[in-house]
């Protein structure tokens, strides 16, 4: 199966790869990245624990094929830390909260949940909800999840609120 | 949420507990939010081949022919391998239970295919797509058998049989009584009679099963990383299959992204090990989700048909119990989800009397195996389910004729007539916790007031032993050989010469949050702050104490776990005392360990740190008391007191430590759809010592959702051909964060007399009684229209079935 190039903006670096077409986002960050903190699931688009963002938004990085995301701006968990340390603030929140027990739906909810509160910083409980259910959890319950959620919002917006950037907050 | 009252703390006087008890944030979060955790998907060696499997696309078949030539010659392809091969290169494995024809088991189908998705043929290739491609060009020709889809059409005479030569399909059955069985029921009021079912359902961890073996060609170790969660049994079996020692064969774990009992698959260990072999490069084999839902495990669905002899006042004095448990190609484990309703089946009720008759029963379907609450979940349905029932008959209400029934705490520790030895306990207090928690009145007066506006609201309520630890004595009963016997765990805690602490279990966590919990309970033994102890993460059978209890499974933890941590740790403690009052010239009794240091405790300036007294134990030995042993460092292989082996009556402890718990909801549901919505959900329990709430509080939650899931989505279903129709998350719905209700939760400590620090399991918690519960609701929600609840699931689906069935009996307005 004949390769194609490919170039892109990963967690703001350039890579690029010689893909097959058949090769998924998913297995392409994973094996030919080595950025393994995107896990992957199901490979059907159901459980989101592949979510990636992709100009920001989330997509299913196991139903996209690498070969399609040349040109593209991905942003994995492991681009999700401030450059110069510390944790962003939904990945410290889900840590004050316990949002995490095995973590393998972790890096999902995560990026979930900074994209939800980039477009709408002060959800409600019911649209955590709604959000975040494209992302199983299987050890949680997910409580502690949208306990998290609503705690980071409540920080991000304070930090905007305050006229200062929180940490993260200007990112993506 | 009710005030936690005080904890006994069962320590030396004067020496408090610092770091149990409290709700310290996870040691381990930073790597898994960063996304640098590493599970077994990720290991990736230099050379590193990936396999796939080929599976049966029939339910029951013989395998006629294998003829793989074409997959070995498709470029990329390293290994293949079918099941004449694994039989010439492989021992068979053998079932922890005789079955009564030894089936010669191997990683691979030889002859026979008995349920869609058992393994066939194997390939190990450069990547996951190319051995796909492989098993395309693998011809296999089967000749069709009858399959046997139902557990009591494969008890019919008839029945296709799986292995002609056992002459039927059952793999066990026995009887046991206990106490005057036929005098309660010939002296009875009452007797009532029901009937109940359990579809198959499991906790699908979001990870799937998977392994990496590498044979070092140079040593001939045989390294396998996987996320088998069982090694102390997966090591003998592995190592037996592959003609290798144990010393021979390493066994790793990392992290692991769920287990819950479910990932256990010695074969697809030997599977990776042996295609390694062929291939010569290390081998990578993982599930999809589609091989998951198929072929990994299930818990078993199944019949019971429970009677009860009831006085008039509406005390239960005896139970009879027939128990038919359909086990699919269960080849390793049958007889666990029997012998774990059999041994808690009286729940938490002073019965005095038990008769069980307990059947397993083999069907083309997937094996059944260890899910979260394993067999308990249908028990405590049954129970019950039949508690509301009796109360209907009396015209009493479900609360008084629980209350009647119940075990006093002055009884604890008590035996049941099955020989459960329950160690402690106030299930009237945690009822009297649930009912006020949920505020039941009030509950119960929404209820009335929808059902006036013709809403159809239920309140339901289920109490639960939840017990935890299993006593491997237990297998003594079905195989009538003492094989395996006891409970514990093995741990080791070292104090490095820097003065920190490292501690590994043989253990395997899978999100249970051991390296935050373990380091608080050292911290308290040692005198040291948790910051000062890594538990290490993940399982390595080359450095890790271990022994065949050693693994995951039925919340050991709080008191295997503890008790060799315990024990470890306290033997450290000792020799840190002899070897400081050595140097500090000063009596053991007048020591303290506090703040990272031994201190005379009245005169604190004469101190030495952790680390001074490790820098003598490894470097300055001369100066260790006479007749010491050099290092910091010890292991402890901790047996649970109370594990005995069945008594002459065949009474057996088959779970050791219990947790109980209740469980109150509020649902709705819609007539038209059979929807379940929860509207409030309540649970108390009571756990013992809790050693970390917050952690207690997240497995509470979980263990929950898991009930819930279990019980309104999620359902295995195949058609009379044995086909599977759920292979997807899109067919097997799993709870979103759209279907779990808030929980509301109170705690309440009895501690354990029989664990080290008085906690008990947590882990499958709340997944017991949720069905129970749930089932109860939905029955009080359609009472109305006559609708009775005996079998699960209650999908909108089966509701919806449930709704029309009544109405076809008693036609009319609703």
């Amino acid at each position: 199966m004949a390769r194609r190039t490919i170039r892109l903006t990963v967690n703001g670096r350039a890579v690029s790869g010689e893909v097959e077409p058949r090769r998924s986002l998913a297995d392409f960050l994973r094996e030919d990245l080595d950025l393994t903190g995107t896990h992957v699931g199901c490979e059907h688009g159901v459980c989101g624990a592949c979510t990636v963002l992709l100009e920001g938004e989330p997509v299913r990085s196991c139903l996209l094929f690498a070969a399609q995301l040349d040109g593209a701006e991905i942003t994995t968990v492991e681009g999700l830390a401030p450059a110069g340390g510390g944790l962003h603030p939904v990945q410290e929140a889900f840590w004050e909260r316990h949002a995490l027990q095995c973590g393998f739906c972790t890096p999902g909810m995560l990026l979930t949940a900074v994209a939800l509160l980039r477009r709408n910083p002060r959800p409600t409980e019911a649209e955590v909800r709604s959000e975040l259910s494209g992302n199983l959890c299987m050890c949680t319950g997910y409580l502690n999840i949208i306990s998290a959620v609503r705690l980071a919002a409540e920080r991000l917006a304070g930090a905007a609120g305050a006229g200062g950037q929180g940490p993260g907050a200007g990112r993506q | 949420m009710n005030p936690r009252p005080p904890t006994p703390d069962p320590r030396p006087r004067g020496e408090s507990r610092k770091w149990v008890g409290q709700s310290m944030r996870r040691r381990e979060d930073p790597r898994f939010l960063s996304g640098t955790a590493r599970y077994v998907d990720d290991v990736k060696l230099s050379g590193m081949l990936h396999a796939a499997i080929l599976r049966s696309p029939h339910a029951h078949a013989r395998i006629v022919a294998v003829n793989a030539a074409a997959a070995a010659a498709l470029p990329g392809v390293h290994a293949v391998l079918t099941g004449q091969d694994v039989r010439r290169l492989s021992s068979p494995t053998k079932p922890i239970i005789p079955i009564p024809i030894e089936p010669q088991n191997y990683c691979l189908a030889v002859d026979r295919v008995r349920f869609v998705g058992e393994p066939v043929a194997a390939v190990a290739a450069v990547d996951r797509a190319t051995a796909e491609d492989a098993l395309d060009r693998i011809d296999v020709t089967y000749e069709l058998l009858e399959p046997v889809v139902d557990p009591e059409a494969a008890l019919r005479p008839d029945a296709p049989l799986l292995y002609p030569d056992l002459g039927h399909n059952v793999v066990w059955h026995d009887t046991f009584a206990y106490g005057d069985v036929g005098g309660a029921f010939a002296a009875a009021d009452l007797v009532l009679s029901e009937r109940f079912t359990i579809h198959r359902y499991s906790s699908t961890p979001l990870e799937t099963f998977g392994a990496v073996a590498h044979e070092d060609p140079g040593t001939g170790t045989i390294t396998i990383w996987s996320n088998d969660g069982r090694p102390g049994l997966t090591s003998g079996t592995v190592a037996a299959a592959l003609g290798v020692s144990q010393a021979q064969l390493h066994l790793i774990a990392l992290d692991v992204g769920g287990g819950f009992g479910n990932k256990r698959r010695a074969a697809y260990l030997i599977l990776a090990a042996l295609l390694a072999r062929r291939a010569r490069r290390p081998v990578k084999f993982l599930e999809d989700r589609r091989e998951h839902l198929m072929a990994l495990m299930q818990a078993a669905n199944g019949v019971m048909d429970v009677e009860a002899a009831v006085r008039r006042d509406g005390t239960v004095l005896a139970l009879r119990v027939r128990d038919v448990v359909d086990e699919g190609n269960n080849q390793v484990n049958p007889t666990l989800h029997s012998l774990l309703k059999l041994g808690n089946i009286v729940n938490a009720y002073g019965i005095k009397a038990v008769g069980f008759e307990g059947t397993c029963v083999l069907t083309t379907k997937c094996p059944s195996g260890a899910n979260r609450g394993i067999g308990k979940p249908f028990m405590c349905f049954a129970i019950e389910r039949l508690m509301d029932r009796l109360a209907e008959r009396l015209g009493t209400d479900p609360i008084a004729i629980r209350r009647k029934n119940l075990i006093p705490p002055e009884a604890f520790p008590y035996e049941t007539p099955t020989g459960a030895l329950y160690d402690s306990g106030d299930f009237g207090k945690t009822l009297d916790a649930a009912l006020a928690l949920a505020g039941y009145e009030d509950l119960c007066r929404q209820r009335d007031a929808a059902r006036r506006e013709g809403r159809c609201l239920g309140v339901g309520m289920a109490l639960a032993v939840e017990p935890g630890t299993s006593n491997l004595s237990s297998y003594i009963l079905t195989t009538g050989r003492r094989l395996t016997s006891g409970a514990g765990e093995a741990a080791m805690v070292r104090v490095e010469p820097d003065g920190r602490v490292r501690v590994a279990t043989g253990n395997v966590g899978s999100g249970q949050s051991y390296e935050t919990v373990i380091p608080q309970v050292v911290a308290d033994e040692l005198g040291v702050s948790p910051e000062a102890v890594t538990a290490a993460p993940g399982f390595d059978s080359f450095s890790h104490p271990w022994m065949f209890a050693s693994g995951n499974y039925s919340n050991k933890f709080s008191g295997m776990d503890i008790g060799a941590i315990v024990g470890a740790a306290r033997k450290v403690r000792e020799k840190v005392l002899a070897i400081a009052g050595h140097v500090l010239e000063a009596p053991r009794e007048s020591l303290e360990l506090a703040d990272g240091k031994v201190m005379v405790r009245e005169d604190p300036r004469r101190s030495l740190t952790l680390a001074q007294v490790a820098e003598v134990a490894y470097k300055n030995l001369i100066a260790l008391p006479g007749g010491s042993e050099p290092g910091l460092e010890a292991r402890h292989y901790y047996l649970s007191p109370v594990a005995t082996i069945p008594d002459a009556q065949r009474r057996i402890r088959a779970q050791l430590i219990f947790t109980n718990s209740a469980h109150v909801a509020l649902v709705e549901v819609d007539p038209e759809t059979g929807m379940v919505a929860i509207r409030k959900y309540v649970v108390v329990h009571d756990c013992g010592t809790e050693l970390n709430p917050m952690v207690v509080e997240g497995l509470v939650h979980g263990s929950t959702v898991h009930g819930i899931g279990g019980t309104l989505l999620e359902e295995f279903v195949y058609n009379e051909q044995g086909q599977i129709l759920t292979t997807s998350f899109m067919d097997y719905l799993k709870p979103t964060s759209l279907d779990v209700p808030d929980i509301d939760i109170g705690h309440l400590e009895t501690p354990s007399p029989f664990t080290a620090l008085g906690a008990k399991g947590v882990g499958e918690g709340g997944s017991i009684p949720a069905p129970a519960c749930l089932a109860s609701a939905v029955e009080d929600a359609l009472r109305h229209l006559g609708v009775r609840v005996n079998d699960l699931p209650l999908t909108p689906r089966r509701v919806w079935e449930l709704i029309q069935g009544a109405r076809a009996v008693a036609p009319g307005p609703a």
